[in-house]
């Protein structure tokens, strides 16, 4: 079923007219600084275009922390989760894109989830709170902002879009924000409220 | 200021209020003092109680974070949140708000969903939290279901944020019980707070509260001082503080309240305490200065009373205490009053004594009268008044001198003093003395003490080297039977001391009721006496002096008559004593020298006449003038008038009678020496003049014949006379023996009815014309 609709995605994608210009979206904080790390989604109302399907992504645990902290995989994509610390980790996402438990009880154990719907996945490890990465796992135009808050999108149809942006620490209900753009606008900007990222020790023991 | 009666009254009050103010004042400062220490303490343990509770509700919302916290730590927890795993979630939930003990707990997931397990909060409620949640708020005061509570939360992580785990903690009224039960004092707490402009309370013993208090409290959490509120009624200082609240519109406050009373009960004692004491130093104080006051003024007090009394006439002596300027004045108050006694009693006996005796005079003895005769009006006692005046003692002034007749007095007043001991003594006026006696059954008590004044005063005194004795005699009256009052008394008395006189001097007389029938009779002559010479009721008639030698009649002695127009004759021996008395002596006696004188001159020129003179003439009577006015009116020669004396003038002064005998003599008058024998008869007066005559008493002649002596007295006389070249006369001879005898004694001339009875003027002519009719006889 999610072949079905992959597949029909690219469909859609494929009739399309193509885009003359790339699209920019610009995600900003409150304050007016650029934020970087964002997740972009463009869903424009025509011209969708095949997501790009599988491949194989790398998800380590090296010295306390998960590496990358955002990952923006296809659906259908396979993470591995391999634990490159002495110690042991206890990852898991209670996400509803994709839930899962992995024991990585030893070094260099390397465990690979599929993500096979789209969403956030968000990453813990229960043995360690601080712990934390996210798994984007999406078929459309999805890019992340750079250092200058700024998401471009080359391909982008020339239609009236549907542009989100997901950010972990982004204050809103399910965490993302959207706006609408019009056909032949290819510039946007989103300014956002983040929460601060959670401290290291979260827990004041 | 009013004014008072009493100066003591006056300090007390003056010195009370005074104090009283003082006293209060400091009271009042005290008393403020108290109450802002006992204020401010109550404030300070409010604010403590309030720092406790500050302390409290952190332990409290940590204790609820810790375990909210773990329960969101919680892995299982976190997936059955993360999966929407409700039962569980309840489950947990409830376990966890029976361990903490707090009514409600519940979740809020990031997307705004909630799982709770009280029923009674409203999701929409907890929904609303969401956004406080959501902005990072763990722990606050929020309203639900209408209730304070304490929330506390804690992020649900899984890793990212999925929610929040929320327990509220009931403030109800248990839980404030609890705070006023950890106070220090028992204070009242409640837990105000608001939302949506509603206030909602959970308070522990206060309730209920009112809008007001609401409002109040608000007003006052900004200032977190104390203040004042009414609390169910009760007046309380309260202090508001502010409790963080969960939700941006909320407001939370603690309010804590002591009722006033209790928290100032102590304060009350102390205040009541400072109030008593007050009290009782103003008794205290206004009792000492009542007594402070008293001491002063009690002097006071007793002078002006001692003044009170001084003028009412008593002796008074106020009590000196201390030696202050009350003691001085009491001091000068006795001495005034010493000095005022001293002067009355000197006014008092100038009034009443006499000055120069030290006797009582006049008034006092009326005084003295009277008194005795209330005292013997109801017991019928007797007593005696002796009335005395000294003889002769108008002649001892005038030839001795009025300090001499002074010391006379002087000297008579403390003989009578001496001789009347125990018995009022006083003295009239002039020599005149009165004895008043009380007598008691002995009635001869009077005649004794009479007869002892008689003798006290016949002693010899002497005067500037004059020795004489002094006499007096002494009329006596006894009241009441010889006078109902003072005045009847002493007039009687007087009567009787000149019956005395008349008896004869230095002697005593006793009132008698002829007496005064005398006296008034005597008066009566005394005022015809007076108009007799104007009316030319006297007349003289002449009695012969036979010359025993030359055998005729060589003389005549004028004797006057007076013809009472009513009386008829009146004897010479009435009115002469009177006229004596009164003074008209003088004039009388000059009119029988001027008539004596005018008669003689036609008489043959060896016949003389003889006239009587009296002291009283002597003494005041000119009579040197009158007799050469006579005799120079009548052509009389002198050698022809023969003046009679007796020898009482010599009583009144012997130097000054021999001045005036001689006087008399230098004019060449003859002097006679009357009634000689009677009396003193001291020779002593034959030696300091030479009298011309001596007439022997007619006393001698009577007894001439019938006593021996008197036969020798006579021959002694004549005699005597011879020897000092003197004439004698013979007075009263009535028979033929008795002129035999004198003419056998060789007496010089014979007076008497056997010759002669006195006759008139007419008769002495008739008898010169005829001649020789009384030789016959002899």
């Amino acid at each position: 079923m999610v072949r079905g609709l992959i597949a029909f995605a690219a469909g859609i994608a494929l009739s399309a007219p193509l885009a003359a210009a790339p699209l920019t979206v610009r995600v900003m904080d409150a304050s007016g600084k650029p934020v970087r790390d964002a997740v972009v989604s463009l869903y424009p109302s025509s011209g969708a275009r095949a997501p790009r399907g599988g491949g194989h992504y790398v998800v380590s645990q090296q010295n306390i922390q998960f590496h990358p902290f955002l990952s923006i995989v296809p659906v259908g994509a396979d993470v591995s989760f391999p634990n490159l610390d002495n110690t042991k980790h206890h990852v898991y996402s209670f996400s509803a894109a994709k839930r899962f438990e992995l024991k990585l009880f030893a070094k260099d154990q390397s465990r690979t989830v599929h993500f096979d719907k789209p969403g956030v996945v968000a990453l813990g490890c229960n043995i360690h709170d601080q712990m934390s990465a996210f798994i984007v796992a999406d078929s459309a135009w999805t890019g992340r902002t750079n250092g200058q808050g700024i998401a471009t999108f080359g391909d982008a149809p020339n239609a009236t879009a549907r542009v989100s942006v997901w950010h972990p620490y982004l204050r809103a209900p399910s965490g993302t924000v959207e706006q609408r753009i019009a056909a032949g606008q290819r510039a946007t900007s989103f300014s956002i409220r983040l929460r601060p990222p959670p401290p290291a020790m979260s827990m004041d023991y | 200021m009013r004014s008072f009666r009493s100066l003591s009254a006056r300090l007390t009050v003056q010195f009370a209020l005074l104090f009283a103010a003082a006293m209060l004042m400091v009271s009042a400062t005290l008393s403020t003092f108290i109450a802002g220490t006992a204020s401010r303490e109550v404030e300070g343990q409010l604010q403590s109680s309030g720092a406790v509770y500050d302390r409290l509700w952190q332990q409290r919302a940590h204790e609820l974070q810790n375990a909210a916290q773990l329960l969101a730590r919680d892995f299982g927890f976190r997936a059955a949140v993360a999966t929407g795993d409700h039962a569980t979630i309840q489950s947990a939930l409830t376990n966890a708000a029976a361990r903490l003990r707090v009514g409600s707990a519940f979740i809020v997931t990031a997307d705004g969903q909630v799982t709770a397990i009280d029923p009674s909060v409203s999701a929409k409620e907890m929904q609303q939290l969401w956004e406080p949640l959501d902005e990072g708020r763990l722990t606050g005061v929020s309203v639900l279901a209408g209730r304070p509570r304490q929330l506390v939360a804690a992020p649900i992580m899984a890793p990212t944020l999925i929610g929040w785990v929320v327990f509220a903690g009931d403030l109800d009224e248990r839980e404030m019980r609890g705070l006023e039960r950890l106070s220090a004092i028992p204070l009242h707490a409640a837990v105000l707070a608001q939302s949506g402009g509603r206030w909602s309370e959970a308070a522990g013993s206060m309730s209920p509260l009112s809008d007001q208090s609401d409002a109040l409290a608000e007003r006052h959490m900004r200032s977190g001082a104390a203040f004042e509120m009414k609390v169910a009624g009760e007046k309380s200082i309260a202090l508001a503080k502010s409790l963080p609240t969960f939700s941006q519109g909320e407001r939370a406050i603690l309010l804590l309240a002591y009722p006033r009373s209790e928290a100032l009960a102590d304060a009350r004692k102390l205040q009541l305490g400072l109030a008593l004491m007050t009290l009782l130093g103003l008794v205290l104080m206004s009792y000492a200065t009542w007594r402070a006051a008293g001491r002063i003024t009690q002097p006071l007090a007793r002078l002006d009373d001692a003044a009170g009394r001084l003028a009412a006439g008593e002796q008074v002596q106020v009590r000196v205490r201390g030696r202050d300027e009350l003691a001085r004045l009491a001091n000068s108050f006795n001495e005034m009053v010493g000095k005022i006694v001293e002067r009355e009693k000197r006014i008092t006996q100038l009034a009443f004594n006499d000055v120069l005796t030290g006797l009582p005079n006049r008034t006092m003895f009326h005084q003295h009268v009277e008194q005795l005769f209330q005292a013997c009006d109801g017991s019928g006692g007797l007593f005696a008044l002796h009335c005395l005046d000294l003889d002769q003692f108008k002649a001892i002034n005038d030839t001795l001198g009025h300090p001499a007749g002074d010391a006379l007095l002087v000297e008579t007043a403390r003989r009578l003093r001496q001789a009347a001991p125990g018995h009022f003594v006083g003295r009239l006026g002039g020599d005149e003395f009165v004895v008043l006696q009380s007598v008691g059954e002995d009635r001869d008590a009077v005649d004794r003490l009479a007869r002892d004044i008689l003798g006290a005063i016949a002693q010899p005194f002497s005067i500037d080297g004059n020795e004489l004795v002094p006499s007096t005699s002494l009329g006596i009256a006894i009241a009441p039977d010889d006078g109902a009052d003072g005045e009847t008394i002493l007039r009687n008395a007087d009567l009787a001391l000149y019956r005395a006189k008349e008896a004869g001097r230095g002697t005593y007389a006793f009132f008698e009721e002829s007496l005064n029938e005398r006296a008034q009779e005597r008066r009566k002559l005394e005022s015809d006496l007076r108009l007799a010479l104007e009316r030319g009721e006297f007349e003289l008639y002449y009695q012969p002096l036979f010359d025993l030698d030359q055998n005729r009649i060589c003389s005549f002695e004028a004797l006057i008559r007076w013809n009472h127009p009513e009386r008829g004759l009146v004897s010479p021996l009435d009115f002469v004593p009177i006229a004596e008395d009164t003074g008209l002596i003088v004039p009388i006696g000059a009119w029988v020298i001027r008539e004596a004188c005018a008669q003689a001159a036609s008489w043959p020129e060896d016949v003389r006449i003889a006239v009587n003179v009296s002291p009283v003439q002597f003494r005041r009577g000119a009579l040197n003038e009158t007799i050469v006015q006579s005799l120079a009116a009548s052509g009389l020669k002198p050698h022809r008038f023969e003046v009679e004396i007796t020898e009482s003038i010599f009583l009144e002064g012997s130097d000054t009678t021999l001045k005036l005998l001689h006087g008399l003599r230098s004019l060449g008058v003859r002097i006679a020496l009357d009634d000689f024998g009677t009396g003193y008869s001291s020779l002593s007066y034959l030696q300091s003049f030479p009298f011309d005559k001596l007439k022997i008493d007619r006393s001698f002649i009577h007894n001439l014949l019938t006593r021996d002596g008197a036969s020798a007295i006579v021959r002694a006389i004549t005699e005597l006379a011879h020897a000092l070249n003197i004439e004698t006369t013979a007075e009263g001879v009535e028979e033929t023996a008795q002129l035999m005898e004198l003419r056998a004694h060789g007496c010089s001339s014979v007076q008497g009815f056997l010759f002669s009875e006195p006759m008139t003027v007419t008769d002495v002519h008739r008898l010169f014309n005829d001649g020789g009719a009384i030789q016959k006889v002899a």
